[in-house]
């Protein structure tokens, strides 16, 4: 069980504070309800550019990490098409110096050209490294829009294109932070070692004076239900044919996200999985299969992915995959299964549990689907999940047309 | 109103209490380290094999430990992992040049009952056939997607010169799958699995039963006599290039020998490795990523091997920097060669360091970690307790004279591939 206190500042701030006396270090966690799900399609990867602007200097502090460091702390941050969450790591007799470095950049940056300058180009090397320089590393590029042809999720936290962040201006900037980066957008969680009436104290001294503002509407085009089977092939410099089935499924708020979790790990996490010990082990048509869930806040994508054996065409693939499926369909996944998958679950969540910043991250991401007591919840869920529970999420979604296909060719064939 | 314009108030960290595990000798050579105080219900088994890659050829050894739950005469590969499944439990296996480390997660109720589960097949390991086939073929494709990166390429490159002329320095081929026999895989089984434990980490509130249990059932598979290490290394030096003209982005690994924690140096050149490119403040990342733009990251670490150990420095900046990046990367040691690093950034350095061992012995797991971390070298928790005496003592001429000593640009093996 994890405790907690939750308030809220005069100016919209949502605090969560989680104490526990056992270890040393405290973490300060603000998530703000931003991704890159809330860009204009002109201008993508913003919400990503600007994570790595809020560490370029605030309204009255030139050098965020240094004075971190100093305080021996540290501090990292990820941009989802969901979220940006920014947290700190400190000595818990440091607290302070976390929240005044925090606070003061929910207050105002520094708006310096120099740092825009200089993230333009690591967002860039980023955008190198992690998409273009290795082989498979524009799939998402290309699977995004093929399954999405109207949500925001058809663009890549790093965007659609890397123009639009050699683009990206000072006003451009500004009006996102106006937009996005003010109390009532945010959800700041407290954890660690502190005592409860001075952290309240400090954090209204830091907080309560930034001013307040409107929490932005959110007004995104929703994904019409797909009518037909979608499939997309690129050639690419690679060394084995690959292929990526996504099908759609619902919110990370539906019953869809626990059933599709407990489905991609019955079928594909790993080697004792359904599609491993069919595809792989006994028709050795595959090296490699995977299934995994997107897990976003709106729909979201149920996907198998892997790479064809030598030999093997994606039709061989397709047959076999679907012949499974459909058996999946009509009987589900065995009972003791099913208990194993459980079983793993509660294990890993006990140990996720164990660390300060996982518990603060999931607090604040629970808080922002409606609940931070979520956190508590959320292993229930799993337990009730039933074999027939399974069979009407594989009826709904291994549907041909809710499915969208990219192949990706090796060149040479 | 608060003040904005000054740091609060802050508090150095003086003193750290660390907590050792208990003890358990097997034999003169093996024992069982137990840390049973844990505040939930979770627990950790860690076996270390001496098996690692210096023992064979690469593709052999490593083929070996993949396949170390593959089958045994009782039970198929899928039966063996439906179990684990079914207890909840997770395992993972980690292979290095000095050993194997096979670490078993789950709830404390169960995980003695994976331990026996998991420990007895893979002392029992048979090595299907299928299994190896299938193993080799996975890892083929594996080496294949590798080879296309241009990290996979300059680290196999680095190692080459790192550990030249020893038998550290074997660079796995593709070719090396084609020929392995079974009897090559049996024959490493036997000797470095079936008589290759040399230490059990326990980290659980387990019944103490259960760890007498633990000890008496790994018993046969000991080590009779101390772990050696291989201990001369000499990198070469020079600058080395691999040419990938398709590459938007050059790796660069930069390095030479240097040693491991039994060394009077050590706590010195790890200051000055933070210094120079182990935080985000690092002259490095505050140079060559939030001043050029040349790069997503890049680090420096002093890496250990069992009887000794080396220096490296790593990134991946655009192939259009990559001259620029070099040059910045020898303009910074040459700058620590020759000029004092300020009070201040000393000073946060040291607070940086001390704020990153309060948390490096935030509970039992990671208390745990930091035993094993110098139990390898035969050291014990007293080598904390100095560490952040000399953090508190060390002064700026001293880092000076550790950076000429060792950080000379021609003693360093400089590699690229992009």
């Amino acid at each position: 069980m994890v405790e907690f206190q939750r308030y809220k500042l005069k100016n919209g701030l949502t605090v969560l504070l989680h104490q526990d006396k056992t270890t040393p270090m405290a973490v300060v966690n603000t998530l703000y309800d931003v991704g890159a799900r809330d860009e204009s399609e002109q201008k993508t990867g913003f919400a990503h550019l600007f994570e790595h602007l809020m560490f370029g200097g605030s309204i009255n502090i030139s050098d965020f990490d240094k004075e971190l460091q100093k305080a021996g702390g540290e501090s990292n941050a990820f941009t989802s098409n969901d979220i940006t969450n920014y947290y700190e790591i400190i000595p818990a007799q440091n607290i302070e110096t976390a929240l005044w470095l925090e606070s003061d950049r929910m207050l105002s940056l520094a708006f310096t050209e120099k740092s825009l300058e200089v993230q333009r180009n690591v967002v860039i090397e980023e955008f190198k490294q992690r998409y273009l320089n290795q082989p498979y590393g524009d799939v998402w590029l290309e699977l995004r829009p093929l399954a999405y042809e109207k949500h925001p999720y058809k663009w890549a936290t790093i965007g659609k294109d890397i123009s639009h962040i050699e683009n990206a201006t000072m006003t451009d900037v500004k009006s996102f932070f106006k937009k996005y980066y003010h109390p009532s957008n945010a959800i700041l969680c407290v954890s660690g070692n502190f005592d409860n009436s001075k952290i309240r104290r400090q954090i209204e001294t830091y907080f309560e004076e930034i001013p307040s503002a409107l929490k932005p509407e959110r007004l995104n085009p929703q994904e019409p239900k797909q009518k037909e089977f979608k499939s997309k092939s690129i050639n690419r410099d690679v060394p084995a044919n690959a292929f990526y089935y996504a099908f759609n499924m619902g919110t990370r708020k539906s019953s869809d996200y626990y059933l599709g979790d407990i489905m991609s790990d019955a079928v594909g996490k790993d080697s004792s999985s359904v599609l491993n010990i069919s595809l792989k082990k006994e028709l050795e048509l595959v090296t490699e299969i995977n299934a995994f869930i997107t897990g976003s806040l709106d729909d979201g994508l149920f996907v198998i992915s892997g790479k064809l054996a030598e030999g093997v065409s994606f039709e061989q693939l397709d047959d076999q995959l679907w012949r499974i499926l459909n058996e999946i369909k009509e009987s589900g996944i065995d009972a003791e299964k099913l208990i194993g998958i459980k079983n793993k679950i509660s294990t890993a969540k006990a140990f996720q549990e164990q660390g300060l910043l996982n518990r603060s991250i999931n607090l604040s991401f629970f808080e922002l689907l409606g609940d931070a007591n979520g956190i508590n919840e959320d292993a229930l869920i799993y337990q009730k999940i039933e074999a027939i529970d399974l069979i009407s999420f594989a009826k709904n979604t291994f549907v041909k047309t809710n499915c969208s296909l990219l192949k990706v060719c090796n060149n040479a064939k | 109103m608060p003040n904005r314009n000054t740091a609060p108030t802050t508090q150095k960290i003086e003193k750290i209490s660390f907590v050792k595990p208990q003890e358990l000798w097997i034999n003169e050579s093996v024992k069982l380290l137990w840390m049973p105080d844990v505040p939930n219900e979770t627990s950790r088994i860690d076996l270390y094999f001496d098996a690692g890659l210096r023992k064979d050829r690469n593709a052999i050894v490593s083929i070996c430990s993949s396949l170390l739950l593959s089958g045994t005469k009782q039970c198929s590969s899928t039966e063996i992992h439906n179990q684990i499944d079914q207890l909840g439990a997770y395992f993972d296996i980690g292979l290095s040049h000095e050993g194997v480390l096979i670490s078993i997660f789950a709830l404390k109720n169960n995980i003695f009952e994976a331990f026996c589960l998991i420990y007895d097949s893979i002392q029992d390991a048979i090595f299907p056939d299928k299994e190896i086939a299938e193993k080799i073929t996975e890892k083929r494709e594996r080496f294949k997607i590798n080879s296309a990166k241009v990290g996979f390429t300059a680290q196999r490159k680095f190692q080459e010169k790192i550990f030249f002329n020893t038998p550290y320095d074997e660079l796995v081929q593709i070719s090396d799958f084609d020929n392995i026999s079974k009897k090559e895989i049996v024959d490493f089984h036997d000797e470095w699995i079936k008589n290759g434990l040399y230490k059990i980490a326990v980290v659980g509130n387990l019944d103490s039963k259960e760890i007498i249990k633990i000890t008496e059932r790994c018993k046969p598979s000991c080590i009779s006599s101390p772990m050696t290490y291989f201990k001369n290394f000499c990198n070469a030096a020079g600058v080395f290039h691999e040419e990938k003209k398709s590459a938007v982005q050059s790796a660069i690994r930069i390095g030479k020998t240097m040693f491991n924690k039994t060394h009077d140096d050590f706590f010195d050149f790890s200051i000055l490795n933070t210094v120079l490119g182990d935080y985000f403040g690092s002259r490095l990342m505050k140079n060559i990523r939030e001043d050029k733009g040349y790069t997503y990251g890049i680090g420096s670490t002093l890496a250990e091997t069992g009887g000794s150990g080396y220096f490296i420095i790593g990134s991946e900046v655009g192939t259009e920097h990559r001259e620029a990046s070099l040059n910045e990367i020898k303009k910074e040691i040459e700058l620590l060669n020759t000029q004092f690093i300020d009070k201040s950034e000393l000073e946060l350095v040291k607070n940086y360091l001390l704020g990153q061992m309060l948390k490096a012995a935030d509970g039992p797991y990671a208390m745990m970690d930091l035993f094993l971390s110098v139990d390898a070298y035969s050291l014990d928790m007293e080598f904390y307790n100095r560490y952040i005496e000399r953090i508190h003592q060390i002064q700026t001429e001293e880092l000076k004279s550790i950076s000429k000593k060792y950080l000379q640009w021609d003693s360093l093996s400089i590699v690229s591939a992009g």
